[in-house]
């Protein structure tokens, strides 16, 4: 029987929205592969046509809200003002468009964004890690600094993302606004470092 | 390599809670807290104590994940393993705000003193950092008055400037137009300060806990949780628009004073929108060689604000300059009220007694000694407290018992002030009923606030008429 590429789409699709319900209802860890197949109602040997593991599916989601993210970017007031005022406009978009996944975030993303998943050929991080880094640059690079950046540099940005990141996600203040504060802050230290790069 | 990765692990805080206590002595404190009577707020070191302890040292724990990773890019499996463990240790303390304050506090200002650990330039930024609140980008702006009121500043005004034309202690301005059309100063918090403030100073309470069996920690204490209430109204910009009112209210046209009034519907905790007032700073106001006269009137201003908020029992406490401004039409504007003391009918009784002792009545000074420095008349002190109280108000009605206008350019005065002063902290007679610890600084703010304006002002008649108007 052949399945055809829509129906592909489709059961992808519903896949990932049982499991996004599953994170956030049952929370990160109690969620299985074999849990998310028998929700979707399909067999868990499908779902590994598609994922292959549980990080995958949520690295999945976590791309597709990012990638909306970074879509809108440019039209935000004030972007392309500053290096440090882009970079914000990054991170906190992205994290806006990630809000609904906020509770189970902070769990995923320490083994999403294991540096040791990483040494995996298809690491499920990877993607998004490649693509948030591809905007850092570039926005460096509007600003100024010739690429590319050294790999010291961007490693540094990135243990600051992954740690503003976990603290977004538990950050009970309203409006996240401890979250701002770090994030600001980060950015600050991380853009100041750049002027050896300059 | 001389620092192995056990050191670092050690580094990071374990469950033991804040472990910085026994660094701060009670030297230290005192140190503190003559600083604070001096300088603005934000850059006392008090302050920097507070803000510092709570995202640099986040910033400085990043860095420590970091370094491990670097170390061990090249490593073997095994070590790897290690690496991802301190990695996830990393990750979960990022979760914990509470906990880090006290530990972090630590890890900050240990980290600049790993060289091995940290770049040069990295504990650099790390010190900047402690100083004061950051300026903040238009991007940031927006969040913040999103969060506030749950729409855009492009939303909410006709006009507003990206830029921020002024910094506040914690926060900036900006200019903005209202829809309505007025022109206004937009003032703007820094995310995350204000709710540090109340775990700070469970952490400066730890760190004084040496100093309790002293004799000054009933006092010490009281002191430490005026400025802890202080603070809190601070960064409550909703109270410091409701004693903009309030003194807004004790001005007439003819007195050539204003209180910029308040736009409570784009005002809040965070945000507080104000008439703007144009005009200059004392020293673009100096810088323009302005007359004698001109000097005098707006000496005189001053003092009449001073004595008129004092009177209606407001203490007009930050003696910042910044906070007036002198506007070209010969009128002054008076600024911040977010550091107001409304004084308590204790309080007010207090200031009934010291003003009857200075002015009317001196065989009152034993009376105001023991109510004002809570020193009782058998300590063996009564007599050093009495002495100091007396010369301090010799000093202060110095200006009020000659006719006619005091010279306050006269810098013998003004040091006379200061040597009083500095004496009083060097001495360590530092008790005083907490209302003084702004009221001192206030004073001296005034005094050289005069003095650096070279005025010559009759205080004595200011005095007198503002008495008359205000028969309480
Ligand atoms: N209404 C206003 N009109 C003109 N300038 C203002 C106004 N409000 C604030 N500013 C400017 O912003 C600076 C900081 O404001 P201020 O209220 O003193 O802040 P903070 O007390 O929080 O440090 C002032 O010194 C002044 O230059």
């Amino acid at each position: 029987m052949r399945i055809t590429a829509n129906a592909k789409v489709a059961t992808r699709q519903r896949i990932l929205e049982v499991a996004s319900k599953l994170f956030l209802d049952a929370g990160w860890h109690p969620t299985t592969t074999r849990g998310i197949a028998a929700e979707a109602g399909i067999a868990t040997g499908t779902l590994f046509n598609y994922f292959a593991t549980k990080e995958a599916v949520a690295a999945a989601l976590i791309e597709t809200a990012l990638e909306r993210a970074y879509e809108g970017l440019p039209n935000q007031p004030g972007y392309g003002d500053s290096v440090e005022g882009d970079l914000f406009s990054l991170v906190w978009s992205g994290f806006r468009s990630l809000a609904g996944f906020r509770t189970f975030l902070g769990a995923a993303a320490e083994t999403i964004f294991s540096p040791l998943a990483r040494q995996s050929p298809d690491s499920p991080g990877d993607a998004i890690r490649t693509t948030h880094l591809q905007w850092v640059q570039s926005i460096i690079a509007e600003h100024g600094v010739p690429k590319p950046l050294p790999a010291v540099t961007l490693q540094l940005y990135w243990t600051l993302y992954l740690g503003v990141l976990a603290y977004w996600a538990a950050d009970e203040s309203p409006g996240q606004e401890d979250t701002l504060a770090l994030l600001d802050q980060a950015l600050k230290l991380f853009v100041s470092s750049l002027g050896a790069a300059r | 390599m001389d620092v192995n990765i056990s050191q670092l692990i050690a580094a990071l805080p374990d469950d033991g809670g804040p472990s910085s206590t026994q660094t701060l002595t009670q030297e230290r404190v005192h140190e503190i807290f003559a600083d604070l009577a001096y300088r603005p707020m934000p850059l006392g070191s008090l302050h920097r104590l507070w803000t510092a302890s709570e995202l640099s040292a986040q910033i400085a724990l990043a860095y420590l994940a970091y370094g491990i990773r670097q170390w061990f890019c090249d490593a073997e499996t095994a070590e790897k393993a290690l690496l991802e463990t301190n990695l996830r240790v990393a990750l979960k303390v990022f979760h914990r705000l509470g906990y880090l304050r006290g530990a972090f506090a630590k890890i900050g200002q240990t980290a600049a003193h790993m060289p091995n650990v940290l770049p040069d330039q990295v504990a650099e930024t790390l010190d900047t950092l402690h100083s004061s609140a950051p300026p903040m980008h238009y991007l940031l702006i927006r969040e913040v008055v999103r969060n506030e009121f749950g729409k855009d500043p492009e939303e909410l005004f006709a006009t507003f400037e990206r830029e921020a034309f002024a910094a506040a202690s914690i926060g900036q301005v900006h200019r903005a137009t209202l829809k309505t059309g007025e022109r206004v100063a937009v003032k703007i918090q820094y995310p995350g300060i204000a709710r540090t403030i109340d775990a700070d100073f469970r952490n400066i309470q730890a760190l004084m806990l040496p100093m309790r069996l002293g004799k000054e920690w009933e006092s010490v204490k009281a002191q430490a949780g005026e400025i802890h209430r202080m603070l809190k109204q601070e960064v409550d910009y909703r109270q410091e628009a409701e004693s903009l009112r309030n003194a807004a209210a004790l001005f007439q046209p003819e007195d050539g004073i204003v209180v910029p009034r308040v736009y409570p519907e784009v005002s809040g905790l965070r945000v507080l929108t104000t008439e703007l007032l144009q005009g200059t700073h004392l020293p673009e106001y100096l810088a323009a060689n302005p007359t004698q006269a001109s000097r005098n009137e707006f000496g005189t201003k001053i003092d009449r604000a001073w004595w008129r908020l004092y009177l209606a029992f407001i203490g007009y406490s930050d003696p910042n300059p910044g906070n007036y401004i002198f506007l070209s039409d010969g009128r002054l504007g008076l600024l911040d009220f977010g550091c107001v003391r409304h004084f308590t009918e204790e309080e007010r009784e207090l200031v009934r007694l010291a003003d009857k002792a200075a002015f009317e009545d001196p065989s009152l000074m034993p009376q105001l000694v023991q109510k004002a420095c809570g020193i009782h008349p058998a300590d063996p002190e009564f007599g050093a407290y009495l002495r100091i109280m007396q010369d301090t108000c010799d000093w202060m009605l110095a200006p009020h018992s000659q006719p006619g206008p005091f010279d306050f350019g006269n810098p013998s005065h003004f040091d006379k002030g200061a040597e009083l002063f500095s004496g009083v902290v060097r001495s360590r007679h530092v008790r005083a009923h907490p209302m003084y610890v702004y009221h001192n600084r206030a004073v001296y703010g005034l005094l050289a606030l005069l003095y650096r304006l070279g005025a010559q002002v009759d205080v004595a008649e200011v005095l007198r008429q503002e008495r008359a108007r205000n028969p309480a």
